[in-house]
Parts: structure tokens; C-alpha cells; sequence
């Protein structure tokens, strides 16, 4: 049907305002893009930036006697990394990082899965039981162990009390007080992550696991475990990337005794000052902790989950 | 590694409870209420005779809490134009202040003689003129030689702590303690500080605390390394504090530590080793290129006037270079033969001093002891 010149008109205007409408879209991400710039900007100066500067200063050499330090592009500082004392040190934190890991998570999941579970005030309580904690300095939460762990301390009158030994306990100052304190400080980073994938699981799927005959167990690793595994992979970044690097709880808890790799870079950088041997530890690691990472996120894409 | 903990404020180890900080700070304000005029009448002479431009904001490097109560506030009341500004760096070794006062932010600051030696060394050291600095008089010839790069303000010696009553044996030398670690393991601690764990296993084997010979300091990472297995731990912070209800029997400790430890348990004993004992001496430097070493000296003067220099040794705890003082200190701290020894025990002390090219040399043996 042909309109006349009036509907021919309101036809142009639609027409108009529809392409206005879509020059508007077009120019929606542009304008997203500059929103992203003040972030952008932050990124590249506090991060990029001295990231940037660390990788150059690894290629440094510094006198320690005057103090200055002269880009002369060497590779000694990693050569130096060859050093049996770098390498066992080096080992010793990723087994340290993996071990506390598996404890977050065997003690993490079951913890998450029960949070998720539960409704309402509950919920909530419990929530607020693994985020309070963390309002209270790192500094206090960590030295508090040292009051519970040391011998004469609540642990070892509740165990002497308890009759379960007759000496004393004494695990501060030892690699356990150490896993202790690593544990407690970072499970809850491991938690939260399991929490929010395992909400989201739909009660029905449970019913229908026991419809079909699933029993408790089986359900759970049947449908609840492979629902949850993509916060757990989440949380074992999380928690396993700065365990690995972790040199406060080493050093309260275990005595000085045992370096970690994360004591050693915050040796040459604090004491030492030598930030050139500092950075070339410090990039190291954080090329093994990627490699980990990015090991992490194939498994999860495999998983397509 | 200077820290406020819940036991107090630490520096390298050396807690100062709060209650007694508050306590200080309390009787330090009551005090200045009393005698204030008479305060007012010292710094009044201390301007007059050192005289020269005191006006401008002089930044200054300190150890948290590092300072005697009230000393920059009465001297900036008296000097209205003047500002000190303490920046505390909480460094965590002597070594980690060097690059602080290399870094062109601070006028002056606190370090021991080994940072003295290698700020001397690179050129960043300031000498002050003495002669604007007339309260130095009161500071023991003995503490002025040893500390050539500005005003000595404090001292410490390495020994060993313990408790008689529990392990039955009588410790007088570092020997004792190698001998008795089988014995007492894991009840035994060490200062986590190389210049002082080293320095007083060196003395163990006889060795000059500032060696740089490589044979030896191998000798030195032998005799840590057989004794390690015994420790309980390396501690930087609250050192000999297990020495107080039993839990640790044997402790390399400062003597400021041991004697603070012993008001509240009169059965820990301090022992100055036989061998000898490794000692750090401290002070304030002036850096180079400061635009306010007048200011700088007038502050340093202030300071060592017996009464001000009294408030520190009462805040801080430490062992005091300047006899003049003794009236203003408490008497706890003034007749302590743990930090006011007879001079007898001084002739067993080695003073820490810098290092030089060995440095690289004592880090490595240090890390290898360590790890």
C-alpha cells in the first residue's frame, strides 16, 4: 500500500532516527573505551610499569659497596640462580605452596559446599565467620599463633589438660606451625571462590542425582564436585600463587630456621640491597607461578568448564 | 627489625613494652610540667652557644620511638622556625639504611658504625662541626673515638642469656653454649641478624667480629651449621622472650633484651662470654648536600644535654654512652650491670664496623647458614 506524502515522512523520520540510533551504538564503545582509560592508565603506570623496570633491573648489576646499580644487560643474576641454595629453596616454596594448597582445598570445599547449602541468617553468619577474620591485621592474625602454638601456650595446656600428652607441646618455631599459619591466613581466599560456584548449583540436579539412584557420595562427586571445580581451580590461584611467595608466616611462625624463596627476595631487596639479584628471583618466580596458572586454566578449558 | 607488636615496640629485637612507653611518655610530660623552666633555661644556653641558622624542616631517618618523650617538641618550642621531621623506615637490618640516606630524602639519620664506615666510604656522609656541638663533652672519650662519623647515641653488646635454675650448669663463654646444645636442643635461640650471629661465633673460634678472611668465616658457617640443628629458632624480634616462663633456656641476645627480660623474671642471668662479645655503637649522621647541618647541629646539641639525653635512655632502654646523664636515668636502667657494666667488660667487646668489599662475602655465608 502506498502512503501519501504525510506516512512517506514519518517513514524518513523513523528511518533517521534509526540510523542515529545505530551511529549512537557504534559510538557506545568508543565511549566505553575511554571509561576504561583512567584503569587502563593505572594498570600501565602501577603495574605494567614497575614490571617493566623489575625485568630491566634482573639484567643489572649493582655495586654493593656504592650502591649503584648499572644496566649492563648481564645475565649473571639468573646464572647465579643455578646456586644449589636458590634451587632447593625454590623447590621447597612450591612444595609448600602445593601442599597448603590441597589443605585449603580439602578444607575449603566441604566448608564452601555447606555455606552454599544453607539459607537465609545462616548463611549469612556463616559467611561472615570466614570474612571477618580478615578485618583484623594480617600482622596480629599471624602473631596470634605464635601465642597459641608456643610451649605453655592454650594448645598445649588444652592437650595437657585433656590428658593426651605429658610434655609439653612445642610446633612453633617448626615447618607445621609454619602450614599452620598458611592455612589459616589463605582459606578463606579458597572458600569464597568454591561458595559462589557451588551457590549457583540448582537443588534440582541434586534431586534428580537421587532419583536416579545416586546416593549421597556419589552425588557429590558426580554432580556437586564437577559444579564446583571451576571455583576450586579459582581458589588454588588464589591461594597457591602467593603461598608460593609467602615470607611474613615463614618467618614468625618458623623461626627463621628455613628459608623460602620468598625470604630470600625480600632479603636482597630490604637488606641486601641488591634489587638487581632481588628482580632476576622475583621474575623467576613469577615465570614458574605462570606456567602453573596457565597449566590451571587448560585444565579448566578442557574441562570446557 | 624494628615493629610494633602486641608485646611493644621492637627495634632489631629490642621491645619496649607499651604500658612502660606510656608510662614514660606519661611521667616524661608530668616531668616536663614540673621542670620545664629549668628545660626552657637548658636549651636557652645550648642556642646561645651553638648560634648559626636553626630555621627550616629537617627530615630525619630514626628507629620507631627511637627518641627520648618530648625531646623534638621542646625543641621545637624553643626554636619556632625549626621543624625535625622523623620518618621511621622500620628497616630491617643496619645494611638496609645506607640506600635510605643515599636517597637524597633525609637530612640526617640513626645508624650503627657499619653504615657510618660505608656511608663514609661513598661519600654521602656529612661531618658535623663538634664545635657547635658543645654537649658532646659529655659523651665518654671511648664512644666519641669509636664513633668518628657524627654524635654516638647508644650501644649494644651480644652475650648470652639463660636460666641457672633450670639447666643446672654455669655458663661463662661462648663455649659453654656450643658445648651445652646438645643437651638443652630446641631450647636454645640465636639472633637473626648476621652481623651478630656471625660475629659471635667468630668470637667462639676466636676471630676478630669483623673478619675478612674467607677461611675463616668458613669456620664460622661450620660451627653455625653444626649448632643449628639445636636451635629453636633465629629470632629478630623478642629474642629472649621464651627465657621468661622456660620455654627457651639459652638465648644469643643484647644485653638491653636480657635486662629488660630480667624485671620480669629475676631468674634469667646474663653472661658476658670470655671470648669476647661482637657490639653495635650507634648515632646520628649528618648526610651530604644537607641544606640544614646548622639546624642539624643545634638539634644534636639539644639532644645531648644530659636531661634530654636521661628522657632517651629511659625511652629507648639502651645502653647510654654519656655518664653525665646517670641522674636523669632510672635507676633501674643506670645501675644495671647488664647495660651499665663495669669498664672491665668493655675491653671484651669488639665493635661491629663496615665491612667493605667482604660484604658480598658475609651475605652469601650468611644465606648458605640460613637456608
Amino acid at each position: 500500500m502506498d502512503g501519501g506524502p504525510e506516512s512517506r515522512a514519518r517513514a524518513a523520520g523513523r528511518e533517521r532516527r534509526l540510523l542515529s540510533g545505530l551511529a549512537g551504538r557504534r559510538r557506545g564503545p568508543l565511549a566505553r573505551h575511554l571509561l576504561l582509560l583512567p584503569t587502563g592508565v593505572w594498570t600501565a603506570i602501577f603495574f605494567l610499569g614497575p614490571l617493566v623496570l623489575l625485568g630491566l633491573y634482573s639484567f643489572g648489576r649493582e655495586n654493593l659497596i656504592t650502591l649503584n646499580v648499572s644496566l649492563n644487560w648481564t645475565l649473571g643474576n639468573y646464572q647465579e640462580l643455578g646456586n644449589p641454595i636458590y634451587r632447593s629453596t625454590l623447590l621447597r616454596s612450591l612444595e609448600l605452596s602445593a601442599e597448603t594448597t590441597i589443605a585449603c582445598a580439602i578444607l575449603g570445599f566441604p566448608l564452601a559446599y555447606l555455606i552454599s547449602r544453607c539459607r537465609g541468617r545462616l548463611q549469612w553468619l556463616l559467611l561472615g565467620a570466614v570474612i571477618v577474620p580478615f578485618w583484623t591485621s594480617f600482622l596480629v592474625r599471624t602473631y596470634s599463633w605464635v601465642n597459641i602454638l608456643q610451649t605453655f601456650g592454650p594448645l598445649d595446656s588444652l592437650a595437657r589438660g585433656l590428658g593426651l600428652t605429658r610434655s609439653h607441646i612445642n610446633l612453633l618455631y617448626t615447618p607445621t606451625a609454619v602450614g599452620i599459619g598458611i592455612v589459616y591466613s589463605y582459606l578463606p581466599l579458597m572458600i569464597l571462590p568454591i561458595y559462589v560456584a557451588l551457590e549457583r548449583v540448582d537443588d534440582g540436579l541434586l534431586e534428580a542425582a537421587a532419583d536416579l539412584g545416586a546416593g549421597g557420595f556419589r552425588a557429590f562427586l558426580r554432580v556437586v564436585l564437577p559444579l564446583g571445580t571451576p571455583g576450586l581451580i579459582a581458589g588454588m590461584i588464589i591461594v597457591g600463587v602467593p603461598a608460593a611467595g609467602e615470607f611474613v608466616i615463614p618467618e614468625i611462625l618458623g623461626g627463621g630456621k628455613t628459608l623460602m624463596i620468598g625470604n630470600i627476595v625480600a632479603n636482597q631487596f630490604l637488606e641486601v640491597s641488591n634489587y638487581p639479584f632481588g628482580a632476576a628471583l622475583a621474575m623467576s618466580l613469577m615465570v614458574v607461578l605462570m606456567i602453573a596458572v596457565f597449566s590451571l586454566r587448560r585444565i579448566q578449558s578442557r574441562l570446557q568448564i | 627489625m624494628p615493629e610494633t607488636t602486641k608485646e611493644g615496640v621492637t627495634r632489631g629485637g629490642r621491645v619496649l613494652s607499651r604500658r612502660r612507653l606510656l608510662l614514660e611518655g606519661a611521667g616524661a610530660a608530668a616531668g616536663f610540667a614540673v621542670l620545664g623552666p629549668a628545660i626552657e633555661g637548658c636549651g636557652a644556653a645550648s642556642k646561645s652557644t651553638s648560634g648559626g641558622s636553626s630555621s627550616g624542616t629537617a627530615v630525619m631517618e630514626n628507629y620507631p620511638n627511637w627518641m627520648g618523650s618530648n625531646v623534638v617538641q621542646q625543641f621545637e618550642r624553643q626554636h619556632p622556625h625549626a621543624r625535625i621531621k622523623q620518618v621511621s623506615t622500620a628497616p630491617t637490618s643496619e645494611s638496609a639504611i645506607v640506600p635510605l640516606l643515599k636517597s637524597g630524602t633525609y637530612d640526617f639519620g640513626l645508624g650503627d658504625t657499619t653504615v657510618g664506615g660505608q656511608a663514609k666510604e661513598i661519600g654521602i656522609l656529612q661531618p658535623v662541626d663538634l664545635a657547635r656541638i658543645p654537649n658532646i663533652k659529655y659523651v665518654s672519650d671511648y664512644f666519641r673515638k669509636n664513633f668518628p662519623y657524627g654524635i654516638p647515641t647508644d650501644y649494644g653488646k651480644v652475650g648470652i642469656g639463660y636460666r641457672p635454675d633450670l639447666i643446672k650448669e654455669k655458663i661463662t663463654s661462648w663455649h659453654d653454649l656450643w658445648r651445652l646444645a646438645p643437651k638443652f636442643s630446641g631450647k636454645i635461640v640465636f639472633i637473626d641478624l648476621d652481623r651478630d650471629s656471625m660475629g659471635s661465633a667468630l668470637k667462639y673460634l676466636g676471630y676478630s667480629t669483623n673478619t675478612h678472611d674467607p677461611a675463616q668465616l668458613q669456620a664460622c658457617k661450620k660451627a653455625l651449621l653444626k649448632i643449628k640443628p639445636h636451635l629453636q629458632a633465629f629470632l629478630g624480634t623478642n629474642v629472649g622472650r621464651g627465657l621468661i616462663d622456660g620455654s627457651t633456656l639459652i638465648a644469643m641476645d643484647w644485653d638491653f633484651d636480657v635486662a629488660l627480660n630480667k624485671q620480669k623474671q629475676p631468674k634469667i642471668e646474663w653472661v658476658n662470654p670470655s671470648e669476647g662479645m661482637t657490639a653495635y655503637l650507634e648515632g646520628w649522621m649528618a648526610v651530604k648536600g644537607t641544606k640544614y647541618l646548622p639546624l642539624i647541629e643545634e638539634f644534636m646539641n639539644f639532644a645531648l644535654a644530659p636531661k634530654q639525653y636521661g628522657s632517651f635512655v629511659n625511652t629507648t632502654g639502651s645502653a647510654y654512652v654519656e655518664p653525665a646523664a646517670r641522674q636523669y636515668i632510672q635507676k633501674a636502667l643506670a645501675t644495671s650491670p647488664i647495660i651499665a657494666p663495669d669498664p672491665a667488660v668493655l675491653r671484651l667487646v669488639e665493635y661491629e664496623t663496615y665491612l667493605g668489599n667482604a660484604l658480598p662475602m658475609w651475605e652469601s655465608t650468611w644465606q648458605e647458614i640460613k637456608a
